[in-house]
């Protein structure tokens, strides 16, 4: 069976990933948490020589009105310059907003404005890496009234404008879907597969909001038996991507994420043997 | 009219920060469950991860006040001041000072020069890992140089001086740490947090060591540093001194 699927590198597993060197697609890391430097990025870069690596961003906020912060752009790309990553990533979200600094994958209306404002911010991402960039589709916990575009008629748009790529994760559709009572199929329907270059997939957790369930992407879980059925949809329909396994709170023994991991490949050879094929 | 983008990251914001902003609520659709309740489930998430990071950088105050007490302290200085970038490491230069304004240092004085250790030991694992000088390098300065010498601190380096006995307090307070009482008029202490090639530590310095250790980092030369070392101390001996902070590679490699 083909290895598509990698996991994150995750402080609690560097020593045993950089002992036993376990097989994997490839190793993703957070670019925030490389910055400062450390004995952690001494590690990676040991690492370089065996792994593929993903350098996911979580902080440029793509979708600041304000524009991107030029310091943090120039931190990314030097890391990126430094690690030379298969894969590069951020989200479609935005977490600066006069200058603070949220922690948090906070929601954008879907309009035109805001469709202006993304592409501007991935351009110039896309020109300080000297590379396209995937952009992640976000866990939503409320919708905007004066929205006009769905989530995928605004992401299939922002790769038309800006050239970037889809970074598809699974587990957000699942959340989003539930949250803001959507038909994850249908939000599938309105998607072009040509632009997706990686899967993610993750964990949720059940929050109580006034008695009524509500979804948290909270990377806290093994993936969810509904995620796993959307997942095989994505496949039978997108054809196969490498694929993460994210897992960030809880972190569980490496031995448990690399069984999600292998869970992941046998997901999508299954559900490769009758995809349709990749646009 | 809709909110302008700009005005709508304003308002979420302030939203998150502290009042709640009807314009805001206005423009999230709710249901059954309430556009002001799906708000707080960002609200909850920005100050829940901050804690969150505060605590992997400020582990031994976490431990000392509980981390009931540990949320209330990092909520209210979220509160103060968000970070001003995405790179968390680098999130808390002021969590010191906070502490030290807040009510709790009345009962735990010692609680701010606890939270600069583990800030300066933060500091220190996320410095650049450079060259050193060690004993070769100075045996290459002619003898009469030597004196006028100035010599650097290591990459991360940092030196604190607390009235209290911060440095058995951070080792009874580690994790699996054996159940010891400090006695807080025992003795102050000076500490030397050094970056070691996995990790962060610290030494205890003696006064004249610390005198030394700081003329050296005010640029002063090794003559100059050695005579505040002796001030501090009559019996500081600058080869024996030199000797320790040499083989635990405290000075940057000479330019």
């Amino acid at each position: 069976m083909k290895q598509v699927a990698g996991i994150g590198l995750r402080s609690p597993h560097l020593v045993e990933i950089g002992r036993d060197r376990p097989a994997t697609a490839f190793l993703e890391i957070h670019a925030e948490n490389y910055l400062a430097g450390s004995p952690a990025l001494a590690t990676v870069e040991r690492l370089r020589a065996d792994y593929t690596f993903s350098v996911h961003a979580v902080g440029l906020s793509l979708g600041s009105a304000e524009g991107l912060d030029e310091a943090h752009l120039g931190r990314v790309a030097a890391l990126v310059k430094r690690l030379q990553p298969a894969y590069v990533s951020d989200h479609l979200s935005w977490s600066v907003a006069g200058g603070r600094y949220f922690n948090d994958l906070l929601p954008l209306p879907y309009t035109e404005e805001a469709l202006g404002v993304v592409v501007r911010n991935v351009g110039r991402l896309q020109e300080a890496l000297g590379r396209q960039v995937a952009i992640e589709n976000p866990s939503c916990y409320l919708g905007f009234a004066h929205s006009t575009l769905s989530e995928p008629e605004f992401l299939s748009e922002l790769v038309r404008r800006s050239g970037c790529g889809l970074l598809l994760d699974a587990n957000n559709i699942f959340v989003t879907a539930h949250n803001l009572r959507l038909d994850p199929r249908a939000w599938l329907d309105g998607l072009s597969g040509a632009a997706i270059t990686e899967y993610h997939l993750a964990g949720y957790a059940v929050n109580d909001a006034d008695g009524e369930p509500i979804l948290i992407d909270d990377h806290g879980s093994r993936v969810g038996d509904a995620v796993w059925a959307l997942f095989g949809d994505i496949v039978r329909r997108f054809g196969p991507r490498p694929t993460l396994m994210e897992w960030d709170t809880d972190i569980p023994a490496l031995s448990v994420l690399l069984d999600e991991a292998q869970r992941a490949d046998c997901a999508i050879a299954a559900a490769g043997s009758h995809a349709a094929r990749a646009a | 009219m809709p909110l302008a983008l700009r005005d709508l990251q304003a308002a979420f914001a302030a939203h998150i920060m502290s009042n709640d902003r009807a314009d805001l609520i206005a423009a999230v659709v709710g249901d059954s469950i309430p556009a002001a309740s799906r708000l707080n489930v960002y609200r909850h998430h920005v100050f829940h991860s901050l804690a969150g990071a505060l605590a992997a950088t400020f582990p031994t105050v976490q431990a000392l006040v509980g981390e009931e007490f540990f949320r209330k302290l990092t909520h209210a200085f979220v509160a103060d001041a968000l970070p001003s970038q995405p790179v968390l490491a680098e999130y808390g230069a002021n969590f010191p000072a906070f502490v030290e304004g807040h009510t709790v240092a009345r009962d735990l004085p010692y609680l701010a020069d606890i939270a600069r250790l583990d800030w300066t030991l933060n500091v220190a694992f996320h410095s650049p890992a450079e060259g050193h000088l060690d004993a070769a390098d100075l045996a290459t300065i002619p003898a009469e140089q030597l004196p006028s010498k100035t010599v650097a601190l290591a990459a991360g380096a940092g030196l604190i001086r607390s009235l209290y006995p911060i440095d058995r307090i951070w080792t009874v307070s580690q994790p699996g740490a054996p159940t010891e009482t400090v006695d807080l008029a025992a003795r102050a202490a000076r500490l030397l947090v050094l970056r070691r090639p996995d990790d962060a530590s610290f030494i205890v310095l003696s006064e004249g060591e610390a005198a030394f250790v700081t003329a050296l980092d005010a640029g002063r030369s090794l003559e100059r540093a050695a005579e505040a070392g002796f001030a501090a101390d009559a019996a500081f001996d600058l080869s024996t001194v030199l000797a320790r902070l040499l083989a635990l590679r405290a000075f940057a490699a000479l330019q």
